[in-house]
C-alpha cells in the first residue's frame, strides 16, 4: 500500500485537450505514483473551514513522468462541477493541495499483467489512467474509447498522442470514430481474439463488460467508481458488494479490482 | 500562563476537549499518519454492533448545502472482529483513549455489545440512538425517552465502571427531557447532535441522490441548530454535555464550550482534512492564551446576551 502525504505542489501547466477536458501537469509530491490506477485528492479552493465545496475531489493519474530531477505528475480531468471548474481555472505556479498517492493499482492486484495483450477499455474520462498502462508498454494493447457524444471526445491527435492503436465510439454518432456502444465494440474484438481487459468508466459500462468476460473466459480488472468521503478508508461511502457478499472499500482496497469479483446487480 | 485544555469524562481524564466522531476516524488507526489518536482527548470509533452490518446500499454520500449527508446505514465489523483485530493494536500505540460507539435493532443486541465490551480495553461507550428500533417499527430509540433511560441504566449496570456517553438523537420535541431521563438513569454525560434526517433531489434526473434515499446532514449547516440544542442540554443538565455539529475551526469548538460543552466532537471537518483536529487543538490553544482563559472549565456556559 503507498504511503500517503498531504501537501502543496505546484502547478506547471494546464491545457485544454477538448470536450471539456484538460491535462494539469504539476510537480510531482513524493511518493510512488507509478502503479496505474493510484489516485489522489486535489483541492484548488479555500481550505480550513472548508465550506463549498467541502470535500477534495479523487482524480486518477494519468501519467508519472522523470525527466532528471523533475518529477511531474499529470491528472486528465473533465469539468462537471464545482470542483471540476476550480481545478479548471489553475494557473502556472499556482499551489494545489494534494493527497496521496491513495489507493491499490493494477500491478499491486496483477503483477503479471504487463506480459500479455490486453484491451484497454475506456468510458469518458475513464481515459485518464490509461495512459499510465500505456506508459508501461504491455505488447500489443488496443485502446476503445466510449463518449456519450462526440462534443465529449478528447482531441483526437491528443489520444493518439499516447494511445498508438485505438477504436472510439460514440453513442450519438458524432465526432470521431463509429456510432454506438464501445461494449459493442470490445464484444467483436474478443469474438476475434481473446485478451484480457482492463477497464475504467461509468459503472454501466463496467457492468456490462462482466458477462462479456466471462462468456470469453478472460480475465478482467476494473477501476470503479463511487463517491469518496475520505479516500483514505475510514468512511464507508464507497464501500461495494461483492459476490461472495461481503463489501469492499474502493478507495482502499480498490479502485483497482477484479471486475468478476464485483455483484453488480447491487449497490 | 499556558493553557490547560484538560477535560474529565467521569474517571478518565482527556488531554484536550477535541474528540474524533464516529464514523469519519475509522476504527482509530487508519488516519493515524496525519493525525496520531493519542493527540486528541479521544477517539469514537465506527458503531458496532453485536453482529456485522452490512449498511445501505450506494451511493451513501453526498455533498449538499455546505454539508454532507451521508446514508453509509452503519456498515461495520460487528463486535467479535473488532475486539479481535481493532482494539490491541490501537491502544498499543499508548495513551489513545478509545470510544466505543453501541449501535442495535433491539435492546438485547446493544446490551449484547456492551456486555463483551465492558471486558476490554474500551475506555468508554456511547450509545448511538439514533439506530431504528425493528421491534418498535424501526422508529429511532432515542425518540422515546423511557427506552432510552432504560437501555442507559442497563448499559451502566453491565459496563463495569466505563464512562456511559448517550448519543442524543437531533429530531425530538425536547431534548432537555431526554437529556434529563438519561441522566437519571447513570449517564456519565450526553453527546449531541447526531446527523440530521435529510434528502437530497436532482432535478434534472428527478433523482434522488442516495442508495437509501434519505441520509443524514452533517457539517457546517447544522451548527446553529446543534449550538441551541447543547446550550438546552448544558442549562438542564449537570452532567457533561458534549456538543457536536459542524465544527470545523476552533473557534467554533469554542462557541460550543461557551454554549456549555465541556468536550467537542468533530465529524464532516476530518472528511474534509484528516489533521483537522490537530489543528483544532492548536488553535484553541492560541485562543485559551490570548483571551487568557486558564481552563475549560473557565469558557463553559460564559454565553452572553448580544447587549451585555
Ligand atoms: C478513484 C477515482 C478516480 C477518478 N479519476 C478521475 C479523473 O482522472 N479525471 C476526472 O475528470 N474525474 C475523475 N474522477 C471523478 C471525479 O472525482 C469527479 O468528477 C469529481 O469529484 C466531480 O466533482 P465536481 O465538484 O466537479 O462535480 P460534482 O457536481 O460535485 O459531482 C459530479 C459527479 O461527480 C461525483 N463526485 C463528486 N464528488 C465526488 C467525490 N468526492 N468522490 C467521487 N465522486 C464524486 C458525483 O457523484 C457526481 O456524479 C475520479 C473518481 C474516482 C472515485
Ligand atoms: C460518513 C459518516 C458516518 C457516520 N457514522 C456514525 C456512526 O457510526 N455512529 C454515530 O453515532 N454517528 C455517526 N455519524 C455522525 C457523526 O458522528 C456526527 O454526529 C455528525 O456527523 C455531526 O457532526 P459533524 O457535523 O461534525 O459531522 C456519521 C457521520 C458521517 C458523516
Ligand atoms: S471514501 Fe471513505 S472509506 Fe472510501
Amino acid at each position: 500500500m503507498a504511503d500517503p502525504k498531504i501537501t502543496h505542489t505546484e502547478v506547471l501547466s494546464l491545457t485544454q485537450r477538448g470536450g471539456h477536458i484538460f491535462q494539469l501537469i504539476v510537480k510531482a509530491p513524493p511518493g510512488d505514483w507509478t502503479d496505474p490506477g493510484v489516485f489522489a485528492k486535489l483541492r484548488a479552493w479555500a481550505e480550513a473551514p472548508y465550506v463549498y465545496p467541502l470535500l477534495d475531489r479523487p482524480i486518477s493519474v494519468h501519467r508519472f513522468s522523470k525527466n532528471g530531477p523533475e518529477r511531474t505528475l499529470e491528472f486528465l480531468i473533465r469539468e462537471i462541477g464545482p470542483g471540476t471548474s476550480f481545478l479548471a481555472k489553475l494557473k502556472p505556479t499556482d499551489k494545489l493541495k494534494i493527497t496521496g498517492p491513495l489507493g491499490r493499482g493494477l500491478l499491486s492486484l496483477a503483477p503479471d499483467i504487463l506480459s500479455q495483450p490486453l484491451y484497454l477499455v475506456a468510458g469518458g474520462i475513464g481515459l485518464a489512467p490509461m495512459a499510465c498502462v500505456l506508459e508501461l508498454k504491455p505488447p500489443k494493447p488496443l485502446l476503445f474509447y466510449g463518449e456519450r457524444s462526440g462534443c465529449f471526445q478528447i482531441d483526437r491527435d491528443y489520444l493518439a498522442s499516447f494511445a498508438p492503436d485505438f477504436m472510439a465510439s460514440t453513442e450519438d454518432g458524432r465526432g470521431y470514430g463509429q456510432k454506438g456502444l464501445v461494449t459493442g465494440l470490445v464484444r467483436k474484438a474478443l469474438e476475434v481474439e481473446k485478451r484480457t481487459i482492463l477497464a475504467c468508466g461509468p459503472r454501466g459500462m463496467l457492468a456490462a463488460l462482466a458477462p462479456l468476460a466471462r462468456k470469453f473466459g478472460v480475465r478482467l480488472y476494473v477501476s470503479g467508481e463511487a463517491f469518496f468521503g475520505c479516500g483514505l478508508g475510514v468512511c464507508l461511502s464507497c464501500s461495494l458488494p461483492l459476490s461472495d457478499k461481503t463489501r469492499f472499500r474502493l478507495c482502499q482496497e480498490g479502485p483497482v479490482i477484479d471486475g468478476l469479483k464485483v455483484d453488480w446487480d447491487k449497490r | 500562563m499556558s493553557a490547560d485544555l484538560k477535560v474529565k469524562l467521569g474517571p478518565l481524564t482527556l488531554k484536550n476537549p477535541v474528540i474524533a466522531a464516529s464514523g469519519v476516524f475509522g476504527y482509530g488507526l487508519e488516519l493515524a499518519a496525519f493525525c496520531p489518536p493519542e493527540n486528541l482527548g479521544a477517539v469514537i470509533l465506527k458503531g458496532v454492533g453485536a453482529e456485522p452490518w452490512p449498511g445501505n446500499s450506494g451511493p451513501r454520500l453526498v455533498e449538499a448545502a455546505g454539508g454532507l449527508v451521508n446514508a453509509v446505514g452503519l456498515e461495520n465489523m460487528g463486535v467479535e472482529s473488532l475486539i479481535k483485530k481493532v482494539l490491541a493494536p490501537l491502544k498499543k500505540r499508548g495513551g489513545v483513549i478509545v470510544g466505543a460507539n453501541l449501535i442495535g435493532h433491539s435492546l438485547e443486541e446493544y446490551l449484547a455489545v456492551a456486555k463483551k465490551l465492558a471486558e476490554t480495553e474500551v475506555d468508554f461507550f456511547e450509545l448511538n440512538v439514533s439506530c431504528p428500533n425493528l421491534s418498535q417499527g424501526g422508529a429511532a430509540f432515542g425518540s422515546d425517552p423511557e427506552l432510552t433511560a432504560r437501555l442507559t441504566e442497563k448499559t451502566v449496570r453491565l459496563a463495569r465502571g466505563k464512562p456511559v456517553v448517550v448519543k442524543l438523537p437531533p429530531l425530538v420535541t425536547d431534548i432537555t427531557e431526554v437529556a434529563k431521563k438519561v441522566q437519571e438513569a447513570g449517564a456519565t454525560a450526553v453527546s449531541l447532535i447526531n446527523s440530521l434526517p435529510a434528502l437530497v433531489i436532482d432535478a434534472k434526473t428527478r433523482r434522488a441522490a442516495l442508495g437509501n434515499i434519505t441520509g443524514g446532514l452533517s457539517g457546517p449547516p447544522i451548527k446553529p441548530l446543534a449550538l441551541r440544542q447543547v446550550w438546552l442540554c448544558a442549562r438542564a443538565v449537570s452532567i457533561p454535555v458534549i456538543g457536536i455539529g459542524g465544527i470545523m475551526t476552533a473557534a467554533d469548538a469554542a462557541e460550543f464550550i461557551i454554549a456549555g460543552a465541556s468536550a467537542v466532537q468533530l465529524g464532516t471537518a476530518i472528511l474534509a482534512d484528516p489533521r483537522t483536529p490537530l489543528a483544532v487543538i492548536e488553535e484553541l490553544e492560541t485562543y485559551f492564551k490570548e483571551e487568557n482563559i486558564h481552563s475549560v472549565g473557565d469558557l463553559k456556559g460564559t454565553i452572553k446576551g448580544p447587549w451585555e
